[in-house]
């Protein structure tokens, strides 16, 4: 066995950038997916409320790169005035991302000139389980080796 | 009665004081559950059983956090309530007003004590008022992983006779009976209650949960208590025996060390 000496020279690891460190198909490496968002709407869309799932598509969870939406998190989106009405349910109830997952929702949605607010109603009927993460969500999950 | 905060509204002031009390109580005991919870994050027995007592904590945490929201429903400011009462307003079950010592209590504690407060909840759902049914729906499903981890420890350290059947039949001594009257204790808050079809009557609690304690119990030689036992240091107002959690406890609830950094 050789002995280990002061002088003896180690390997020198160099660890890797943050991009190269994540794989491929993860593409997003900023909150919520926000560098991926796309630009806004020039104007109101006809069916406003098929958009807003639609952008809530681009918003994705803080801690699975899969969006809000194909995570089952999004029970309902719709547009009254100009007040996007959002029912959002969590993972679970300490969730410690909730913060996080509302401050995204908000951010990409009053990038919309459009919408003027977001209001954000917390549900908890029916409690989220994984039966609710979408086939798209689970091919996803499964590439990035998450059993579901 | 419609089970709607509008029909909660038009019953008597005593109904709507006992179902505040109720969830107010329900909120303190998860709150204190979490923190002892938390004090065996690490020193367990094995590191999964710590890590475990982590993510339990934070289930307790999160229900607590709930069900202080729901008071808002009675007049109640939820901050107050997380932030600003003292010690001797906390209406959690006395058997986690202090530390628990060992790991036998917190398997009792898993095992009794959070088992009773599913059971209260579930009584709940039953009941069918409908500002909580879903919320609770959630907790309960959180609920299923702390009983199945707490069967299993419960079940390991019961086994033979050695020094870990000892501790584990202490604590199941100690912290039972006053679990018990506090989930079903059957004064007039509780069965006014039940008597309005809001929560389960204390009797039907108590047979429930033998029902599913007993074969867990039984191994120790424990059984959970058919009859109320309401003595005199039973607190009506409260909802719990007098006394209260120690102050160590409830400055870590309250997050007093933290409070100019608080976030909302």
């Amino acid at each position: 066995m050789a002995e280990l000496t002061a002088s003896r020279s180690l390997p020198v690891v160099k660890a890797p950038s943050s991009d190269q460190a994540l794989p491929a198909h993860v593409q997003s490496h900023a909150s919520g997916g926000r560098d991926l968002w796309t630009d806004p709407l020039p104007e109101r869309p006809d069916d406003p409320d098929a958009v807003l799932l639609e952008l809530l598509h681009e918003v994705l969870d803080p801690e699975l790169p899969i969006s809000l939406v194909d995570l089952g998190l999004i029970y309902g989106a719709r547009l009254e005035g100009g007040i996007a009405h959002i029912q959002l349910t969590f993972t679970a109830t300490a969730c410690p991302c909730m913060e996080f997952i509302r401050e995204d929702v908000r951010d990409r949605l009053v990038r919309e000139t459009w919408i003027e607010a977001v209001e954000i109603q917390e549900v908890w009927d029916p409690p989220w389980t994984r039966d609710m993460i979408s086939d798209r969500g689970r091919r996803r999950l499964r590439k990035l080796g998450v059993g579901v | 009665m419609t089970k709607t905060i509008e029909g909660l509204t038009a019953e008597s002031t005593e109904v709507q004081a006992a179902f505040r009390r109720l969830l107010l109580g329900l909120a303190d005991t998860k709150r204190l559950l979490g923190i002892r919870y938390s004090d065996w994050l690490l020193g367990a027995p094995s590191i999964e059983g710590g890590i475990a007592t982590s993510s339990m904590a934070q289930d307790e945490w999160g229900h607590a956090r709930l069900l202080y929201a729901a008071l808002k429903d009675f007049g109640d400011d939820p901050l107050v309530l997380e932030h600003e009462r003292e010690a001797a307003e906390y209406a959690s079950w006395d058997p986690l007003d202090r530390p628990l010592p060992d790991w036998a209590h917190l398997i009792a504690g898993v095992v009794v004590v959070d088992g009773a407060l599913a059971l209260a909840l579930e009584g709940i759902l039953e009941g069918g008022y409908e500002p909580l049914g879903g919320r609770v729906g959630k907790m309960l499903g959180e609920e299923e992983f702390h009983q199945a981890l707490g069967a299993a420890w419960f079940q390991r350290l019961s086994a033979g006779e050695g020094e870990g059947h000892q501790r584990l039949q202490e604590a199941v001594e100690t912290m039972l009976a006053p679990t018990v009257r506090c989930m079903a204790p059957g004064d007039d808050a509780h069965e006014r209650l039940a008597d309005r079809g809001l929560i389960l009557p204390s009797s039907t609690l108590r047979y429930r949960l033998a029902e599913r304690l007993d074969p867990l119990l039984e191994r120790v030689g424990a059984q959970v208590p058919t009859e109320s036992t309401l003595d005199n240091d039973w607190d009506a107002r409260r909802g719990r025996g007098i006394g209260h959690p120690e102050e160590e406890a409830v400055v870590r609830a309250r997050g007093d060390q933290n409070r100019a950094l608080f976030v909302e």
